[in-house]
């Protein structure tokens, strides 16, 4: 810490919060607010004479309240910056500590907060978790029984340079502990509080309790457990390590703990899960391993960032599994324990890990993105002609739309990842997709289609996921229906309900609206633009009086090919038992309809150009089917 | 045999499952929270195990899972659910088991309540006041003369003895704890020293061994008298009690909530409550019959709460 505070091109803001985050990657402007700490940040060298002298004393939340503070302080000993704060809710302004700063003249009581806008490249997130405070869990007595700690509590307690010197003693008297239990998933993997295992736990239990007994040999600890969660390289062996020095191991999650009043003692009731039976020690502290749990501002964090949390409050990565690193919105990255609980090593890579894709935005003066990117028909969005819309910004998930009444929607081409959403979701077909062209997709449609439609499937898929789940279909030979045709976008956002009445309108037997499951999408929110759509559009053909079927929405994952192919296969099946004639009545009689509802389509710019391209389609297919001629 | 084969398609898991209350069956992670919160294992039988039971569902173990003690003895207090990490409703598992093991044809082994029919007069106060839904008045010709009686489900009878308290023809008695079986204790002839107090304790707010230990310890003018549930005190015998001489009575019954029979605390807390009024009319307003609840979790409560009712018996004696 001493050496990046030393270092020329880095600069520690402590005791500052990040308000406003605006701009795009390589290019955020960030407001920050410097809160008044009282003391001069240039003139404080750390020497703590105010401290001394200050006659305000306050629990001190770093020794977890178990030794006080001084109104003028410094959070830790160990703090980079070493800069000293006064408390102003507990000053009482005697200014003592003015005169003890004497000639440095570090401390002004008149600072008020700075706010400043900074250019920043790039954002690495490391806000770290929180504890969970156990005495909702009346169960243990925490908060009630003195002698009942938390393992932060212990941290400090056990610590050299905490309250007692390193010393354990025991709250109620002070007298060192000679029984000690430690009861792990306080909290954590508890439907009533916190489902999720916290991670670390059980190799942290299993650490203190072999400090402890190198440092105390006589001390008798038990470990309360209800699975032990070793995976890591040499955790096992520190596991069995731990038994060998007689640490003792008792599967089973106390129901009770009971306090002598008179001794403050503990009396711990479980199941002894390997004997099937109830067991009850007496001990003279209790320690409990409490879960690990989000931080509490993690809502404001997301919504200044615009990032995205996963259930329970993590900040959600771009890919669980190939960009864990990644936000969804490029240039904000996650370190350490905000992303999802990590241990210290994973905390460290995952530090290095996010440093190193930060430093390839400072490094670079461009920055590439696939060019699949929406772009406004300037002239035909109704925002340009003062009316209220915005239905684009709505949907867009990255908040790549800007949209002023007067002004056509703007896109900034940096934060757009080319879902399409917006595309879709323009009632006035005033924004197009590079390379997703209304007019491309138009002309796939219509050479699909160009013969005996009614026996066809139209397929819609999104690239990340059912077009997936079609190859694996593929590759796997898993068998389907002939009939299928497929169309690619790139996400169920983009599949207008303007293709699936063309499609409808030029005799489709059977429609399929396929995209990833709604935790999968690769554009955020994109599946549940398209499901909406696609909610909508199921509703209409109900009324229409189509035959229930013909229009299916699936969620297909890419690994779900056999998923792919039985869809398929029952679609057809649907086909098949319509009888033929009714099959085409039903078709000439919805057409108007569908003709009606798709009229919009065909006012876009460039849309003849679909003629062209569906020629050219055509003749390719024609070269594919007749490769001898 | 087949068992280790496991069938999916429709197992004894599946028949759990599909009663209401089963549904949650595979949550269980057998932390053994349930068990050591119960307080079955300890105080009746050692064979008494939830976390086996829910594991012999999942595994199929259809016959072992009706002969378990868990499948009868469980009374669906509850202690254990708001416990459960994975918010499992146990006892209503343990009942689907239970309902599938009656249709099977097993009998619940626990001792229940007789109804004697020359006394009943089918008036169903029983039937109200029961927390299982055991007994049902059913019709049927005693001495040549058809009429309402009271009968039991033995399958359902936890043997509680708050139907026994309620009855007001005393036609239901519980074998052990009677009214034959109570009231010669209750005489003051029986307690030999001054202050006499009687304790009614009930088997199940007291957790710990040096507690219940604690009760012989004390000399004869405290009569302990162990009842299956504080719902079974019937005021009138406290009232006997009293007139017999003795000079107060505690009644000991669970925490709110924690009720081993559901309800029997509630019961009893609402009756000595009336019971109160009644003796302050009759200028009896010393609070010589006190209802208190004990906590599981309270350690040494007992000992405070007899102290006390000693000491304020002892100092009604110096000024009478």
């Amino acid at each position: 810490m001493v050496d990046a505070a030393r270092h020329p091109n880095i600069d520690i803001r402590t005791y500052t919060n990040v308000e406003r985050v605006e701009g795009y990657v390589g290019n955020f402007k960030v407001q920050l607010r410097q809160k008044a700490r009282y003391v001069i940040r240039e003139r404080c060298n750390g020497c703590g004479e105010c401290a001394r002298v200050c006659p305000i004393e306050v629990p001190n939340p770093f020794e977890m309240n178990l030794a006080p503070r001084k109104a003028a302080y410094v959070s830790m000993s160990q703090s980079v910056p070493l800069l000293y704060t006064i408390d102003i809710d507990a000053c009482i302004h005697c200014y003592k500590c003015v005169e003890a700063c004497g000639a440095l003249d570090a401390i002004d009581f008149s600072q008020q907060d700075q706010v400043t806008w900074e250019d920043i490249g790039a954002i690495v997130v490391a806000t770290g978790f929180n504890h969970f405070d156990p005495s909702p869990m009346t169960e243990y007595g925490y908060g009630k029984y003195p002698n009942v700690i938390t393992a932060m509590e212990m941290e400090r307690l056990n610590n050299a340079a905490g309250p007692t010197v390193g010393n354990l003693i025991r709250p109620s008297d002070g007298i060192n502990p000679k029984n000690l239990a430690i009861i792990n998933c306080v909290g954590s993997r508890d439907q009533r509080f916190y489902p999720w295992c916290s991670n670390f736990c059980c190799m942290y239990g299993i650490k203190n309790a072999v400090l402890l007994k190198q440092m105390y040999p006589d001390m008798n600890i038990s470990i309360y457990y209800i699975d032990i969660r070793t995976p890591g390289k040499g955790y096992e062996e520190f596991y069995n390590r731990a038994r060998e020095m007689g640490i003792r191991f008792i599967q089973g999650r106390p129901s009770l703990i009971t306090e002598d009043a008179g001794t403050h003692n503990l009396f711990v009731h479980s199941e002894d899960v390997a004997l099937g039976k109830v067991v009850e020690y007496e001990y003279d502290m209790v320690m409990l391993n409490q879960a690990a749990v989000p931080q509490p501002d993690v809502d404001s964090v997301s919504s200044v960032l615009n990032i995205t949390q996963s259930p329970g409050g993590w900040f959600m990565e771009y890919h669980p599994k190939l960009r864990p690193i990644d936000t969804p919105t490029d240039g904000i990255f996650l370190a350490g324990a905000c992303q999802g609980l990590k241990d210290i090593p994973a905390s460290v890579s995952s530090g290095s890990a996010a440093a190193s894709r930060a430093s390839r935005i400072l490094h670079s003066d461009q920055w590439e993105i696939e060019p699949i990117i929406a772009q406004v028909w300037e002239d035909r969005c109704i925002s340009a002609q003062g009316k209220q819309c915005g239905l684009c910004a709505k949907a867009c998930p990255y908040g790549a739309i800007e949209v002023e009444v007067g002004k056509p929607a703007k896109v900034f081409v940096a934060k757009c990842h080319g879902c399409g959403g917006c595309v879709a979701e323009c009632p006035h077909n005033a924004i197009t997709q590079m390379h997703f062209t209304d007019a491309q997709i138009l002309a796939q449609i219509r050479t699909l289609l160009a013969e005996k439609p009614e026996e066809k499937i139209l397929a819609f898929r999104c690239h990340w996921c059912s077009y997936g789940g079609a190859d694996l279909a593929g590759t796997s030979h898993f068998e389907y229906s002939a009939n299928e045709r497929g169309i690619r976008v790139m996400c169920s956002a983009r599949m207008d309900a303007d293709f699936i009445y063309e499609a409808f309108r030029l005799g489709a037997g059977a429609v399929l609206y396929s995209g990833c499951h709604p935790q999968d999408c690769n554009y955020i929110t994109g599946q549940r633009v398209g499901a909406a759509r696609a909610d909508r559009l199921m509703k209409i053909f109900e009324k229409m009086g189509m035959t229930p079927g013909r229009f299916r929405v699936e969620w297909i994952s890419a690994s779900e090919g056999d998923k792919y192919a039985r869809v398929i296969n029952e679609m057809q099946k649907v086909i098949d038992n319509i009888p033929r004639e009714q099959l085409l009545k039903e078709i000439e009689t919805l057409r108007p309809q569908m003709e009606q509802r798709a009229r919009r389509m065909y006012e876009t710019p460039q849309v003849d150009e679909a003629l062209i391209y569906a020629d050219k389609l055509k003749a390719i297919l024609t070269a594919k089917e007749n490769p001898g001629e | 045999m087949n068992e280790h084969k496991l069938d999916t398609t429709s197992s004894f898991a599946d028949q759990v499952r599909a009663i209401p209350g089963g549904e949650h069956l595979d949550l269980c992670y057998s932390c053994g929270t349930c068990v050591s919160k119960c307080l079955i294992q300890q105080k009746v039988e050692p064979e008494y195990n939830p976390r086996r039971l829910l594991r012999m569902v999942m595994m199929d173990k259809r016959e072992e899972a009706f002969k378990s003690p868990t499948t009868w003895l469980c009374s669906a207090c509850d202690l254990c659910y708001p416990a459960c990490p994975q918010q499992i409703h146990i006892s209503g598992v343990i009942g689907a088991v239970k309902q599938l093991a009656v249709e099977a044809g097993y009998t619940s082994p626990l001792e229940t309540v007789k109804v004697d029919e020359t006394l009943c007069s089918g008036c169903a106060i029983c039937v109200m006041s029961c927390p299982y839904g055991a007994p049902h008045l059913i019709e049927k010709e005693v001495n040549g003369v058809m009429d309402r009686f009271s009968e039991v489900d033995v399958n359902k009878c936890m043997g509680c003895g708050i139907c026994v308290a309620a009855c007001p023809m005393g036609a239901i008695s519980r074998p052990g704890v009677a009214n034959v079986d109570i009231l010669p204790q209750v005489r003051v002839e029986k307690i030999k020293g001054v202050p006499s107090l009687v304790v009614f304790i009930c088997d199940w707010c007291l957790r710990e061994d040096d507690d219940v230990a604690l009760l012989e310890s004390y000399p004869p003018n405290v009569r302990v008298i162990h009842i299956p549930c504080s719902g079974r005190i019937d005021p009138q015998l406290a009232l006997f009690a009293l007139s017999s001489g003795i000079d107060g009575v505690l009644v000991c019954g669970c925490a709110l909530g924690e009720c081993h029979f559901k309800r029997g605390n509630y019961v009893s807390a609402c009756k000595l409550s009336i019971l109160d009024t009644m003796l302050e009319q009759m200028d009896v307003a010393d609070r010589r019959v006190r209802f208190v609840r004990i906590g599981t979790q309270e350690r040494g409560q007992i000992r405070r709460e007899i102290d006390a009712m000693l000491e304020l018996l002892g100092s009604f004696r110096v000024v009478n």
